[in-house]
């Protein structure tokens, strides 16, 4: 079996089990501040363990790509820590906030300065916008063959086999390499990382390359931001129990109303 | 004429005998080399520390048969039959070879007394055989197996114990000597033979004999047998080696020299069987399959030849995973001969696994995260870790100038889950009632390492401790007292520089208890029983002091379940397992609560976070209603001040 | 041109209702821009259905029909999306945020050159520069953005039940058909095969009504099926959910089983009955949009979460609720 190079795209997002009482909103900075560590965005995590599995399969090599106005490589070096090879993070005052289209084509930037691949993998979406374009994007601006939802991948013969999520089940297709895929959690948990495995990981002396908007070729002309003009939180974030009172068909009758309305 | 014993009577080409046994010899000692040569490549460290306790413990377990007799008296007394019957004969063997090649002692009154002696020796073993087999194969004990190897091995034993006896008879059929009669079994047995008939049959049965009890030292090594050896150096090494704080250093998952020798010294009793809680609840784990797998792993890594013991079948080396559903509640090694703590072993187990990362199953994985970043296994915040004291107004030791005498520290499962926190506000204003000064760390406390130690996480465990030492430094934290036997526990065996004393609270409470301080106004009328944690009992022997308290309240009769102190069952909760959804056909819990409701107490009462969620959760699920209860030890005090 | 467009999508031989939907917030748009607003439907065979769509007023009805458009190849759906937009070149493009919307949706963002956002809950228009303010959830739900973004067209998925379905009204549209320009060679990704799987698929439910140990017996999961068939008349994914002490005492499959040790899940309503709110089921469903209890301990921690509580036994409340339901539907 030849060797398999895969890009694997991760996100630094504040950690989305954070209770809700953990989660603030400054409607003023327009900004959800949310008080808990960083971590890898789940989805992304699902998409570095198939990719270390794949190249446990294979051989080959892996290379972890983090973009962020500041990326902690303490939260990124997990990454290597499970198996990647590489952790390239790709850092630049004006990659703040930038849209799903911006952030995809510093990618693209980054992807194609590392010139050659056979898999772009990403999460099916990032755990704090949750908007699901990035990967997408990504694939149609490298004109490659795009295959969402993934919940099994493997390879044969320089072609891609996945299984993807669809509505009704899921559905077997194939793509030539290189080709795109978003990862869905059902390919299974990123592999447990011990401290020790990972406190050698931090110790190791190797310096993770970072790369500027610059080194990418991407103009700051060409970054948006996400174009944020309010932010607020929802209206139902207390939770006030009304206790609906009465005779049992009252109390029925007053529940069928919220039905009602909740439909 | 005085009375003696001829050698070799009726045997010609005696040297065949000679070669024989020299080839018996020899294929039991290449035994012996190979076990020493897998025991060597396969343990981290090979110090055998003197000890006479240990020297003293594995004589007298050895040759009284102490650890066989305990909990089984029907195994322990068939033991001590084989055993000595076995030794005597062995010992009488070999006197009768210094007798003949040495110096000739066996004469007159010392070998009627010799004849005797082997007879009674003869007798007990062939009685200890027979019951053996009995107990196998008629009474199906049910923690017995039946493989090949536990037919073959006392039919083996059978047979030459009952040709000794015929070729004794024969011999005597046909010498009919004066003295005869002290070996009366051979006497006895002479009246069915003729003299003429005896003499053309012996040769024949004599050999027959000899390879049976010279392929029996041969085989030793080769099956179960070994543990004649194992089981002895086993007992010894468990007694003699310090109990090993498992560190975070390199090869901390590896066995050392008493795992190997455990593993091999096992003679698959299968008493841990029948204590493991996990097999009672039909779980696919079993300590005694679990050890022999590791055993036969070890040899097939270690020797060229893979497993010596041709009648094991290799089936048993798929327990890979199943030592996730171990409890670590030490059931088994309470009452192995060869004192093995099997969940030691699994522990160990974790911690290859753990550092390997995709054998963790899918919970521990979110578990371990969170208690990484959260200090908890619990809520992703440590916001509210001192939620549960709001309104009691308690000490935060960790508030500027906050002093105390006494810090309570909660633990995770107190704090945060519902139905335990139950636990922390009764003692709190058991503590208050009894005018304590102490204080909570709120917020800051922090986990102290119990899951990550117990499944195999020791990075984790690691800083946890360190960080829990540092804690208890800054704040000059000197008295701990703890709700969950697993934080006292940790504390107590696990930290060995603690900068401070750790006690469980029904330690504290029997001391205000005898201080006065403690007086119970209000009586409890109800019949009540008490179920061990097993990190509270069996791992640090706190068994009279809860049970102390609850005599104390008037009115309170305290009865006992089937199982309790050291042979108590566990609910299920510990070793991790709380935060693994592993499931087998029961749920260990709900036998413990059926065990509890036969006992026809109204209240379970319980001194363990983790065993008061499984065993009210299991009441629930049970269908146990009111006035059944399960309450902790705090509540019901609380309730009779 | 048309100022609005709709993807319309088809569910079972007929016009699906987020398409509806979508055609209710069309309506609304296009009068805040003060134009007109459309439909454009896709498939092997679509005229039955523009037929269908035209009474909901739609000024036209765009029609692209193909023999490859059977089943849903995403290469080709996209290509042919994308040649629409460009001969109809409308100012808004609206799309449901559905398995299709979110497959076609952001590369189509990137063939043209826009932005889309996703999942909306509210639309509207700026009335300065004529933008698209698109309101969406994020951060799990914990807070609620609204976008502006330029480009044209303005693109947006819409999640469901947000808007009013269109009323059914005069057809005055006309329909207009578009010829594909696509073929085979198109196609990067081939498909291999389709498997259906019946799952309890939990994550995936709008309503999950759950019950514990409060049951009291296993014959009450089946007075909440009951529940879930009645409240299937009006919502479209309700299943069952169920506590750890539900599955421990045997009473229901732990597929079904919510929390911790479960499925964690974030539906629209969450109905917990008979389940007191231990903490490692209440991290498994706390982040449900309504949640509703019915419990007879008024204590209980579900109604410190809960939006709506009932402290009455299940078995007196849920019969009636059947009854009123079947009233109101």
């Amino acid at each position: 079996m030849t060797e398999i190079r895969i890009i694997v795209c991760a996100k630094q997002i504040p950690d989305p089990e954070a209770p809700l009482s953990d989660v603030s909103v400054d409607a003023e900075k327009m900004e959800v501040i949310v008080d808990a560590p960083q971590v890898i965005s789940p989805f992304d995590e699902n998409a570095l363990e198939v990719a270390v599995r794949l190249k446990e399969e294979a051989g080959g090599k892996i290379s972890v790509l983090s973009l962020g106005k500041k990326v902690s490589d303490t939260v990124l070096r997990k990454t290597l820590a499970a198996g990647a090879d590489e952790l390239i993070l790709l850092e630049d005052d004006n990659f703040e906030n930038l849209d799903s289209h911006s952030t995809a084509a510093a990618l693209a930037g980054a992807i194609r300065k590392i010139g050659d691949y056979d898999l772009v993998l990403t999460g099916r979406q990032a755990g704090d916008w949750d908007s699901g374009q990035v990967g997408l994007i990504l694939g149609e601006m490298l004109a490659l063959p795009c295959i969402s939802l993934a919940r099994d991948i493997s390879i044969e013969d320089g072609n891609v086999l996945v299984k993807k999520n669809i509505p009704e089940g899921y559905e077997r297709v194939k793509a030539q390499m290189p080709a795109l895929i978003t990862v869905s959690n059902e390919v299974g948990e990123l592999r447990y990382i011990s401290r020790t495995k990972m406190l050698k990981m931090m110790r190791g002396a190797r310096s993770i390359p970072s790369w500027s908007a610059e080194d990418l070729g991407v103009t700051p002309e060409a970054l948006q931001q996400m174009g944020i003009t309010a932010l607020s939180s929802p209206p139902d974030m207390g939770r006030d129990c009304e206790l609906l009172e009465g005779s049992p068909d009252e109390q029925a009758e007053k529940l069928a109303e919220v039905f009602k309305t909740l439909r | 004429m005085t009375p003696h014993r001829v050698m070799f009577w009726q045997i010609g080409n005696v040297w065949i005998f000679y070669v024989l046994a020299g080839l018996a010899t020899g294929l039991f000692l290449a035994g012996v080399v190979a076990y020493v040569s897998v025991w060597k490549k396969s343990s981290r460290s090979l110090e055998i520390p003197f000890s006479k306790e240990a020297l003293k413990r594995m004589i007298l377990d050895t040759f009284l048969g102490r650890r066989v007799l305990q909990g089984d008296v029907a195994a322990g007394l068939m033991h001590l039959l084989i055993f000595w019957g076995f030794l005597s004969l062995f010992i009488g063997t070999s006197l009768l070879a210094i007798h003949h090649y040495i110096f000739t002692f066996l004469e007159g009154t010392a070998h009627l007394i010799f004849s005797f002696g082997l007879e009674v020796g003869g007798l007990m073993l062939l009685a200890g055989v027979i019951w053996a087999l009995i107990r196998r194969y008629l009474q199906r004990v049910p923690r017995l197996e039946r493989r090949l190897e536990d037919a073959v091995v006392p039919l083996w034993l059978l047979l030459a114990a009952l040709s000794g006896f015929i070729l004794e008879g024969l011999r005597l059929a046909v010498e009919r000597s004066p003295w005869g009669g002290w070996s009366f079994v051979g006497w006895c047995l002479s009246g069915f033979f003729s003299p003429a008939g005896a003499e053309g049959l012996y040769p024949y049965l004599w050999w027959g004999h000899a390879l049976l009890c010279l392929g029996f030292i041969a085989v030793i090594p080769y099956t179960k047998l070994f543990h004649i050896l194992g089981a002895p150096a086993g007992i010894y090494l468990q007694g003699a080696s310090k109990p090993i704080v498992l560190g975070m250093e390199e090869g901390a998952g590896e066995f050392d020299l008493g795992d190997a020798i455990f593993f091999d010294g096992c003679m698959r009793c299968g008493r841990c069987v029948e204590a493991c809680p996990s097999v009672g609840a039909g779980e696919p784990f079993a300590p005694r399959d679990f050890v022999q797998a590791l055993r036969q792993a070890l040899w097939q890594e270690h020797f060229p030849l893979g497993d010596i013991r041709f009648m094991s079948p290799k089936e048993e080396s798929k327990v890979d995973e199943n030592f996730w559903y171990c409890t670590t509640c030490r059931a088994c090694l309470e009452i192995c001969p060869v004192y093995g703590a099997a969940f030691e072993v699994v522990t160990k187990k974790r911690v290859l696994a753990v550092e390997e990362g995709t054998m963790v199953p899918k919970l521990l994985n979110q578990t371990l995260e969170k208690l990484f970043k959260y200090n908890n296994p619990w809520e992703s915040s440590k916001r509210k870790r001192g939620a549960w004291a709001d309104g009691l107004e308690l000490i935060d030791l960790t508030k500027r100038g906050a002093e105390a005498d006494l810090c309570y520290f909660v633990g995770c499962t107190t704090s945060f889950d519902d139905t335990a926190q139950m636990i922390a506000r009764s003692f709190s204003k058991v503590l208050q009632t009894a005018g304590v000064n102490f204080g909570i760390l709120g917020k800051k406390e922090p986990c102290c390492g119990d899951i990550a130690r117990r499944v195999g996480e020791l990075g984790l465990f690691e800083e946890q401790r360190k960080g829990s030492e540092e804690l208890f430094d800054k704040y000059g934290i000197t008295e701990v007292a703890t709700s969950s036997p697993h934080c006292f526990h940790t504390f107590k065996n696990e930290y060995p520089e603690a900068p401070f004393r750790a006690r469980h609270y029904t330690q504290v409470l029997r001391e205000l208890m005898a201080e006065g301080k403690l007086r119970f106004k209000k009586g409890v009328e109800a019949t009540v029983t008490y179920h061990d944690p097993c990190y509270l009992g069996r791992h640090n022997r706190i068994f009279d002091e809860p049970r102390e308290i609850i005599r104390a309240i008037p009115g309170i009769n305290l009865i006992e379940m089937t199982h309790y102190q050291a042979d108590s069952l566990c609910c299920g909760g510990g070793g991790g397992r709380m935060w693994q959804d592993l499931q087998g056909e029961v749920k260990m819990s709900e036998v413990r609560i059926r065990e509890a409701e036969a006992t026809g107490a109204e209240i379970l009462i319980t001194a363990c976070p983790l065993c008061l969620i499984m065993l009210e959760d299991a009441r629930k699920a049970a269908g146990l209603k009111e006035p059944f209860r399960v309450m902790d030890l705090n509540e019901l005090v609380l309730q009779a001040l | 041109m048309s100022d609005v467009l709709i993807l319309g999508e088809v569910k079972e031989g007929s016009l699906d209702l987020k398409t509806l939907e979508l055609l209710g917030a069309g309506k609304k748009l296009a009068g805040e821009l003060g134009g007109e607003f459309s439909l454009l439907l896709m498939g092997d065979s679509v005229s039955g259905m523009a037929d269908e769509a035209l009474p909901y007023g739609p000024a036209k009805v765009y029609k692209l029909e193909h023999h490859l458009l059977q089943g849903f190849k995403t290469d080709l759906w996209l290509a042919c999306l994308e040649q629409a937009c460009r001969e109809i070149n409308p100012k808004v493009l609206l799309m449901s945020h559905s398995f299709l919307g979110m497959e076609l949706g952001p590369r189509l963002a990137c063939r043209l050159n826009t932005r889309l956002t996703t999942d909306c809950i509210d639309l509207s228009i700026d009335p300065e520069d004529g933008l698209l303010l698109r309101t969406k959830p994020v951060s799990g739900g914990n807070a609620i953005s609204v976008f502006k973004c330029p480009g044209e067209p303005q693109l947006a998925t819409v999640r469901g039940k947000v808007f009013a379905a269109a009323e059914s009204g005069d057809a005055n549209g006309e329909i207009v058909d578009i010829k594909a320009k696509i073929d085979e060679s198109m196609i990067k990704v081939e498909s291999l095969e389709i498997v259906r799987e019946e799952i309890v698929a939990l994550d995936k439910a709008d309503v999950v009504v759950s019950g514990g140990a409060g049951l009291g017996e296993e014959d009450g999961f089946e007075l909440l099926e009951e529940l879930r068939e009645a409240l299937s008349k009006s919502f479209a994914n309700v299943m069952i959910g169920c506590s750890r002490v539900a599955v421990d005492k045997g009473w229901i499959s732990s597929d079904h089983q919510v929390g911790l040790t479960g499925t964690m899940i974030s539906p629209d309503i969450y109905v917990a009955v008979g389940i007191s709110g231990a903490i490692q089921h209440l991290v498994g469903m706390v982040h449900a949009k309504k949640i509703i209890a019915i419990n007879t301990d008024p204590g209980c921690n579900m109604f410190k979460v809960a939006d709506y509580g009932v402290v009455e036994d299940y078995e007196e409340i849920i019969p009636a609720l059947i009854e009123k339901l079947e009233e109101l539907s």
